[in-house]
């Protein structure tokens, strides 16, 4: 009973969702381990194929702390979706999780991060070919 | 042994693998594309795994092969509609198949093989029009 509640839990505590067409994005909020990892993976790359998306953003604004083995999900999640064809981000490092990570000698390689969701969706926009526009007001002042 | 067979698709080579794969098919596989990509002078090679459930090592490998034996012969390798499991698997191996292009399905790889090949092709002058202006170039 408990084991089925904590597996329900933990699919309910990683959602999917569809930022924009082709972009997918996974807000992780709390903290990680590798069960928890395990599932955004599989979800995460599940997703892409549903949705026929190419662009997967990775969201840990909300993750107080990362140790090696979470960053090393991160890194797997990253590179099986690279392997399906897509591209993921990883966005909202905080600077203690930088430090760890730094720290922990773990390397990024040449996957992009960015600062924040929204930078990460602009790029992901950007390199899907969409162009941002700001229009300008009319009849202002 | 089943063989895998290799669609022509325009000058691109469709490989579409529907079956399990044994060891024996894999290497017979890599010989007759490198076969076929000479015979067509194909500029590009897709292949399609979405039917493939189970990957080892082995079969891991061959992708890589695959895609820098078809580079050898000027051929563009694209590896598409992996499952996800074979994704994790793969990653699991320690397989990241550096320098493999991978697409999500059959047509996004077959438009990632175009949009490359335009990119890397080159205009050829025209030689008519400079053929006509040097002798008056050289009258003056």
């Amino acid at each position: 009973m408990i084991t089925e509640q904590a597996e329900q839990l933990l699919e309910l505590t990683t959602p999917v969702v569809e930022l924009w067409e082709g972009v997918v994005a996974v807000p992780l909020i709390g903290t990680l381990d590798s069960a928890r990892t395990q599932v955004v993976m599989e979800k995460l790359l599940q997703t892409l194929i549903d949705t026929g998306s190419e662009h997967a953003i990775i969201d840990i604004t909300g993750v107080p702390a990362v140790d090696t083995e979470v960053a090393q999900h991160l890194l797997k999640t990253v590179v099986a979706a690279r392997l399906m064809g897509a591209e993921c981000t990883i966005s909202g490092i905080r600077p203690q999780i930088a430090q760890t990570i730094v720290a922990l000698g773990i390397e990024f390689g040449d996957i992009p991060t960015k600062a924040t969701l929204a930078d990460a969706l602009l790029y992901a926009l950007r390199n899907s070919g969409v162009e941002v526009v700001r229009r300008r007001r009319t009849g202002a002042g | 042994m089943d063989r895998v067979p290799i669609l022509s698709l325009g000058d691109v080579l469709l490989v579409s693998i529907q079956v399990d794969l044994q060891d024996e098919s894999v290497v017979a596989l890599q010989e007759d594309l490198a076969e076929r990509i000479v015979d067509s002078g194909a500029s590009g090679v897709v292949i399609d795994i979405s039917a493939v459930e189970i990957v080892d090592s082995f079969i891991g490998r061959m992708f890589a092969t695959i895609a820098s034996l078809s580079k050898v012969l000027d051929a563009e390798t694209v590896v598409v509609g992996m499952r996800p499991a074979v994704a994790i698997t793969l990653v699991e191996l320690g397989l990241s198949l550096q320098g493999v292009r991978t697409a999500l399905d059959l047509e996004r790889g077959l438009a990632a093989l175009r949009q490359r090949r335009a990119e890397r092709e080159i205009p050829l002058a025209d030689e008519s029009d400079e053929a006509v202006e040097a002798p008056t170039a050289a009258w003056d």
